[in-house]
């Protein structure tokens, strides 16, 4: 299947002060861009913060084009937002809008680029222990985190194939032709993967 | 090596346009000791209700299915511990990003230290020469090597029985001897269907199944013989 190539979140080894960072600070780290992106009000600042965070990620070695990765697939919808905006609420806020949404996006980069999956499974773990004396149970979240990331270019791997055939019987403008067979595609991924889960004894309730 | 034994077990689904449910296994009474047991038979015969059975990922209508006594349904994770299992298609099974992580997934349930996961992880994927390969996105795995992934992923956690459901239909030649050879030096019981009658050969019993029944239980020449014999009959019929 064609679309797979590219892994949401892959993980790019080496030994950056980023990489050796605290996976707590991290987090926390990403919080704060997701609470600043409330807070800051000048697109000024929100350019200022995303040129930091992208020299950050720099830093990492992952290189620009992982930066990038993580960025393209966005591009298309922050046009929309950016010109909707613009017309609701003018120039700067659209440009804050954007801007901090990327900041976000770059922060988020930055855990996953310089945490091994697992590690970062560990902590979300960790995060969501406090919660067992409530019935959750954390390894299900990790598990849940794991799939999502997965799963994600699978059906954006779906979408390229369904297009491709929809193409080739010339039936590019028809969203039916499109839209069924990645909604089954997707159903039916659904269905093996938690076949999966199920053969190896994963995402069952703990002992 | 484990006692895999089948009581009457049969397995029926309902169908929306059938008034009666559809019989996919009817009355398998077997009992599984040999260390490598295949199961061939025609698409749509019941070979992977039969397989599915042995690791409870699917459950008997009317009947028992039990691993060394454990039932598969009253006992479900126990089996589920016991009984390791790879799917057709790795893509299916694999369900993390990369290789390693899926390995390590397969071991969060019983190792709790990181760095000890990790160890026996590599340790797994260097048994089956995938540990260069550890990193890479599964997608940039060719056909042999998912599959072989597939399989470290499920040895990781040293079931004792190993369930393989067609497991070289998507390979290509190269890759289906490379799975060929790696399976021929596991030390676990193994029961495999397959469409490969060469594979079938070299098995200690094999099951044919034919129209949701067990039609013949013994050597792999004579259960050949018997598939081959019921396919010509099948292309004969008008």
């Amino acid at each position: 299947m064609r679309g797979h190539g590219f892994l949401l979140a892959n993980y790019v080894p080496g030994n950056s002060v980023i990489h050796r960072a605290p996976l707590a600070l991290k987090f926390l780290l990403v919080v704060g861009c997701g609470l600043a992106s409330f807070l800051v009000v000048d697109w000024l600042v929100s350019a200022a913060v995303l040129a930091v965070m992208s020299g950050l990620f720099l830093l990492t070695g992952a290189g620009p084009r992982r930066l990038l990765a993580a960025v393209r697939p966005l591009l298309a919808v922050l046009l929309v937002i950016g010109l909707f905006q613009w017309w609701q609420l003018g120039g700067p806020t659209a440009a804050r809008i954007v801007l901090n949404i990327l900041v976000c996006v770059v922060a988020a980069s930055l855990l996953t680029a310089t945490t091994p999956m697992q590690r970062l499974l560990d902590g979300v773990v960790s995060l969501a222990t406090p919660f067992r004396r409530f019935g959750a149970d954390p390894e299900r979240f990790a598990l849940t985190i794991g799939v999502m990331l997965r799963s994600i270019p699978y059906i954006a791997g779906a979408f390229a194939d369904v297009r491709d055939s929809a193409r080739a019987r010339g039936l590019e403008r028809n969203p039916r032709a499109l839209v069924l067979p990645v909604f089954i595609t997707t159903v039916a991924y659904a269905r093996q993967t938690g076949e999966a889960l199920a053969a190896r004894g994963l995402g069952e309730a703990e002992d | 090596m484990a006692t895999i034994s089948f009581r009457h077990a049969s397995v029926a689904v309902a169908v929306d346009s059938r008034p009666e449910p559809k019989t996919l296994l009817a009355d398998v009474t077997l009992e599984l000791t040999e260390q490598r047991i295949g199961v061939i038979g025609a698409n749509g015969s019941g070979k992977s209700t039969l397989l599915r059975l042995v690791n409870g990922l699917v459950q008997p209508t009317s009947g028992t299915v039990t691993v060394d006594g454990a039932d598969t349904v009253r006992a479900v994770r126990a089996v589920r511990r016991q009984v390791g299992f790879v799917f057709t298609d790795p893509l299916s099974q694999l369900v993390m990003p990369t290789g390693r992580e899926d390995v390590e997934l397969s071991l969060r349930r019983s190792v709790r230290n990181g760095t000890e996961r990790r160890r026996l992880a590599e340790a797994a994927l260097d048994r089956f020469g995938l540990l260069g390969l550890a990193d890479q996105s599964i997608y940039e795995l060719s056909g042999g090597e998912r599959q072989l992934m597939a399989l470290a992923a499920v040895l990781a956690v040293d079931p004792s029985v190993l369930v393989l459901d067609e497991p070289s239909t998507l390979l290509d030649l190269r890759n289906r001897e490379l799975l060929r050879r790696t399976l021929s030096g596991l030390g676990q019981q193994i029961i495999m269907s397959t469409h490969d009658l060469d594979l079938a050969l070299e098995m200690d019993r094999v099951l044919v199944v034919e129209g949701g029944r067990v039609v013949f239980d013994g050597g792999p020449a004579a259960a050949v013989e018997t598939y081959r014999a019921l396919c010509a009959a099948g292309l004969a019929a008008p």
